[in-house]
């Protein structure tokens, strides 16, 4: 990490704020970086990935498409194969169904197919995630699925600050990579409210590298591993069990692709406990890829058997009791680090 | 002592009244000219509100607060 804090350092912004600060200092210092989708330009983003820059770089180059993600995801990765450096966001990762050939097999695999001549140096943004009621196809996070499929980097940033170091590092990235923000971090003043998503963003240029875990609290008695919104619901868990003398280390991944899978070893090495936290449906996924990552090179370290904490396999439920049943909120987090804790 | 308003959001109703989302500054803590302070929010539209001067931030108005726009939300010493 490039970071350069000082004690003095406290300018705050919310998750979406510091997202479009890296967007726009990209955008001034680039000129082939442009922004693309549905509502980025007046309306600012659904979820305000992209408010005020339309006013600063114009329709030229935030650019409001037609609903038709795969003509401007087409159009996105013709542009980077050709020099440009896009960002297409697609409005919500629900919706990769009718564009997925756009991003799996052109996007994802241009670069293999041409024995590395032609790059995709483009990102592709995504709202992910559920907790407010919007129901099975616009709740959730399918981070796996990107993960899972060759040819993309996949970050996942859960703080204001990674949000923009994040950001910076994907634009600057001459491979494609998914940037997927969840609705629940972007410190959005009509969504559920959440004071971890307002935080210390540096200034100026501030770049945070793709592939590197970051530990989000220290803690010796179990690792907990997740990404995105549940680092902030394992945070809260951790604070509180902390009151009881358990002491729970929270491992934020921040990249799916590649995986920091030394920083898992690590901290399981450390604690002999793992919990996976994974927002993705439980099988095939995340959860089961980090657990991996420990019992292929050592499942020794475990001194229990790990733990996923994810949705189960069935789709989003939109009754807010069954929707929080299904997520991996704090009270299902909770009973697995006292699970693995005996 | 220089006063931090609520922006006035609608023309039509100045006793319009909205509600302060999100400080992103605190109480007492030093802010500079044109840093983002708070964002405030009126009929499911937001408002940056920024620092008219630098100084030091005091909080008048929590977050969660309904007021008439034009109010005083902070004050900057």
């Amino acid at each position: 990490m490039t970071m350069t804090e000082s004690p003095a350092q406290t300018r705050r912004l919310n998750t979406s704020k510091a997202m479009v600060e890296a967007i726009a200092q990209e955008m001034r210092a680039n000129p082939e970086v442009f922004y693309l989708g549905e509502d980025v330009g007046k309306y600012g983003g659904i979820f305000s990935s992209t408010t005020g820059l339309l006013d600063e770089f114009g329709p030229e180059r935030i650019i409001d498409t037609p609903i038709s993600e795969t003509a401007f995801i087409g159009l996105a990765v013709g542009a980077a194969t050709e020099g440009m450096r896009p960002i297409a966001e697609l409005m919500f990762v629900d919706f990769m169904g009718v564009c997925l050939d756009q991003i799996y097999n052109h996007m994802a695999k241009i670069g293999f197919e041409s024995g590395g001549n032609v790059k995709v140096p483009m990102v592709l943004t995504a709202a992910v995630g559920g907790g407010y009621s919007d129901a099975a196809q616009h709740s959730q996070c399918l981070w796996g699925m990107f993960a899972h499929l060759p040819g993309m980097k996949v970050v996942v940033p859960s703080t204001p600050a990674d949000a923009k170091g994040l950001m910076t590092s994907a634009i600057r990235d001459d491979s494609p990579v998914v940037y997927m923000f969840h609705k629940g971090v972007m410190g959005l003043p009509w969504m559920v409210k959440n004071p971890r998503s307002i935080d210390v963003v540096p200034e100026g240029e501030y770049v945070v590298p793709i592939g590197k875990a970051a530990i989000a609290r220290e803690g010796a008695d179990v690792s907990v591993v997740t990404i995105s919104l549940s680092v902030h619901h394992a945070l809260d868990v951790a604070e509180k069990l902390a009151e009881e003398g358990i002491s729970v280390e929270v491992l934020d991944l921040r990249s799916l692709v590649p995986l920091d899978r030394e920083a898992v070893l690590t901290s399981v090495a450390k604690t002999g406990r793992l919990v996976v936290v994974d927002e993705d449906y439980h099988s095939f996924g995340m959860s089961g890829e980090v657990v991996a990552s420990v019992a292929d090179v050592d499942p020794g370290l475990l001194r229990v058997p790990a733990q996923r904490v994810a949705v189960p396999d069935v789709p989003i439920p939109y009754a807010r009791s069954l929707e929080y049943a299904a997520l991996p909120r704090q009270d299902r987090i909770e009973a697995a680090v006292r699970k693995a804790l005996g | 002592m220089t006063d931090v308003l609520f922006p006035a959001m609608s023309q039509e109703n100045p006793s319009a009244t909205g509600v302060l989302a999100t400080w992103f500054a605190r109480e007492g803590e030093q802010v500079a000219a044109g840093q983002v302070v708070a964002e405030v929010q009126m009929d499911k539209v937001d408002a940056e509100v920024v620092a008219p001067t630098s100084g030091t931030l005091h909080v008048q108005v929590e977050e969660g607060v309904e007021v008439t726009q034009g109010s005083v939300i902070a004050t900057i010493s």
